[in-house]
């Protein structure tokens, strides 16, 4: 028996597909989120079907998560990517006690029980302040690519102080940085710095080893740096970072019910 | 305390239409209906409050009473009544009275004092314009600063609230304060406050407040009778109204074996903690029980704090028995709150929530600080899951609130199925 997974985030909609029998998995792929959002996870669907070599009516059930979970409506079920995220680290890490999941618009921290259980969770509130989109935004104003903001980061002398949490405000203040002549690397280093410091005050000092880093922007290079060092504590990178929800998904959809 | 600007009363028809525009009753719980055939009268009766309240205050101000206007639960309703007022609660919960709050108030200030203060730069709470009187307290700093604004154009009398509750000093104070009060009331409304209708008053308050925390304890059952929306939606914005207290005293009757749909055992009960949620801004017990949730237990000024303590209608010195039972009220303004975090363990005892969620009104600092405590005593004291929402009127989060509310209903149900 096949089980999918689909985790239908706010930038980037992820698919698993484990085997029932050893939980392997079988496929997996990765699109661009947008407008038409039920379309776009389907498209994924069926392209990552069609590369395993396996049709439709093989999959015995699909959960959903994500923001736009709902909006997947040929899912069996939806579950929260906080349980999805849990189950999918847990898969991969089995010894991970914390999880720090930055995705598109918000971030988590999610501590682990035994048996991959969701001991307890903090989300960021409203704003997508320690955000993917918040370090997008700021790449976006330095001029380079997401991918390059640690690279850059890394030449930086004197980190810059960025204090806003706004990702709003932080743009205007890095538009101040930049006119007052500071450094790209420097600014590039402070927001990375910024980020990490909202997620260790977010987690108060409710850390246990090991932490385990998932989401999008868990491949940013330079951030688990920026995270370690604002944590105090090693940080390993989930493999498949970006499809841990995915897989928990696909996990969980294995399930008895 | 401002005496200037005494304005003129809307008439009561000019503020009814404006009621009837502004502040519908919000109808509560969606998705969740009662399954049973049950005579679900005094729910329905309470859908009508504002309305009721408005034909009440309307009636008693023909007869001469006077319309006076409460925003904490520190006010005692019963020197209000004894003179021959009507105490009405003008906390706002409309998030549509807040841009003309911000024209005045900092956007960084907590919703429900910007909706109040929206709601008399307005004039669009009917209550407000009818009201003689507003009595406020020096509770949390918003609030205190925003009364100095509303009393530009209002009759505000401030109570100073002493915030140390263990000290017999502060006792004092609020007992000098709460007779100045009674001297005001006197004299603007030209009345004698006699011992006989503060015990009169007194009587009637308790009456209801027995009634409401009867109600409040239906929800300690395996199996509550009444969702938590249905309870909050159950509270009237004037106390006191005698058709109120039938309603009370006729679901007490009739709400006991009601069944829910889906059934409360198929829910995660829920002890609500935090800030108060007025009429209009229920958002979050919503999210909470649209989501798989039973809320069975408000501690909140909005749900089971005021009502908790009667007052000793036979004591010898009724401002000191009146002092004393509001002066008992934990609110986070007190320092330190300790009475709050026993009356939470007293509560999870009797209501068996599988988890605390408290809610803070964005901004509002003695919640948000005090929060600490109160996941400490969740979590290592009394073994359950905690969660914080801080929010405020806008629905713009509630895709995001709801996600949470999930998450933690799925944890503490894979907690049991192991």
């Amino acid at each position: 028996m096949i089980y999918a997974g689909i985790d239908a985030g706010s930038r980037a909609i992820k698919v698993v597909l484990i085997n029932g029998r050893d939980r392997r998995v079988m496929g997996s792929g990765i699109a661009d989120q947008g407008l038409k959002q039920e379309a776009l996870a389907s498209r994924l669907f069926d392209r990552v079907l069609k590369r395993a070599g396996v049709r439709r009516r093989g999959i015995r059930r699909i959960v959903a998560t994500g923001w736009g979970r709902d909006a997947v409506t040929f899912a069996d079920t939806t579950i929260t990517e906080i349980t999805c995220q849990a189950c999918g680290v847990y898969r991969e890490q089995g010894d991970a006690k914390t999880v720090v999941d930055i995705g598109g618009q918000d971030s988590k921290l999610i501590r682990l029980d035994t048996g991959g259980k969701v001991r307890d969770f903090v989300m960021s509130d409203r704003c997508a302040a320690g955000t993917g989109r918040f370090l997008e935004v700021v790449a976006a104003r330095l001029e380079v690519p997401l991918g390059s903001l640690g690279e850059l980061a890394g030449l930086a002398t004197k980190p810059s102080a960025i204090n806003s949490m706004c990702v709003v405000f932080a743009e205007t203040e890095i538009i101040g940085l930049l006119a007052s002549g500071e450094k790209p690397a420097n600014i590039a280093a402070g927001v990375q710095a910024s980020v990490s410091a909202r997620i260790a005050s977010m987690a108060g000092r409710n850390i246990s080893e090991p932490v385990v880093f998932t989401g999008g922007v868990a491949l940013v290079s330079g951030m688990t740096q920026a995270l370690e060092s604002a944590l105090g504590y090693p940080v390993r990178v989930a493999s498949r970072a970006q499809l841990t929800g995915a897989l928990g998904a696909a996990i969980l959809a294995s399930r008895p019910e | 305390m401002n005496k200037q600007g005494k304005k003129k009363n809307a008439s009561s028809a000019g503020a009814r239409a404006r009621g009837q525009s502004n502040q519908r009753p919000s109808s509560c719980c969606g998705k969740v209906r009662p399954a049973s055939g049950v005579d679900a009268g005094p729910l329905a009766w309470f859908n009508d409050m504002v309305d009721h309240c408005l034909d009440y205050a309307a009636a008693q101000k023909k007869q001469g009473k006077h319309i006076v206007g409460l925003t904490c639960e520190y006010t005692p309703r019963e020197l209000i009544l004894a003179a021959g007022g009507i105490p009405v609660c003008l906390c706002g919960g409309d998030e549509g009275m807040i841009p003309a709050a911000e024209e005045f108030l900092p956007s960084n200030l907590c919703p429900l004092i910007k909706s109040t203060f929206g709601y008399s730069v307005r004039k669009e709470n009917p209550f407000l314009e009818l009201a003689e009187l507003v009595i406020t307290e020096t509770t949390c700093d918003g609030k205190k600063k925003m009364y100095e604004l509303m009393a530009g154009n209002r009759r505000m009398y401030v109570l100073e609230l002493t915030q140390k509750p263990d000290d017999p000093d502060a006792l004092a104070h609020w007992i000098a304060e709460l007779r100045k009060l009674g001297g005001v009331l006197a004299e603007q409304f030209g009345v004698r406050i006699t011992a006989g209708k503060i015990r009169d008053a007194i009587a009637l308050m308790n009456r209801e407040r027995t009634l409401r925390r009867a109600l409040a304890e239906l929800m300690k059952a395996e199996a509550p009778p009444l969702t938590g929306c249905e309870l909050l939606n159950m509270k009237s914005i004037i106390a006191g109204i005698p058709a109120d207290l039938e309603q009370y005293a006729k679901a007490l009757r009739v709400l006991p074996g009601r069944k829910l749909d889906p059934p409360a055992s198929e829910r995660i009960r829920v002890l609500l903690t935090g800030v108060p949620m007025p009429h209009g801004a229920e958002r979050v017990i919503k999210i909470i029980e649209n989501n798989g949730g039973l809320v069975v237990c408000q501690e909140n000024c909005t749900g089971i704090k005021p009502i908790l303590e009667d007052v000793d209608a036979g004591a010898g010195d009724l401002m000191l028995a009146l002092a004393e039972k509001y002066f008992h009220l934990p609110c986070s303004v007190m320092t330190p709150n300790r009475r709050r975090l026993d009356l939470l363990r007293r509560l999870v005892a009797e209501y068996r929530p599988q988890c605390i969620v408290e809610v803070i009104w964005q901004a509002c600092l003695t919640y948000d600080v005090e929060s600490f405590f109160v996941r400490r005593l969740a979590e290592e004291e009394l073994g359950r899951p905690y969660l914080r929402i801080e929010t405020d009127y806008s629905p713009s989060d509630s895709a995001r609130i709801g996600m949470r509310i999930q998450a933690l209903f799925e944890t503490i149900k894979e907690h049991r199925t192991k």
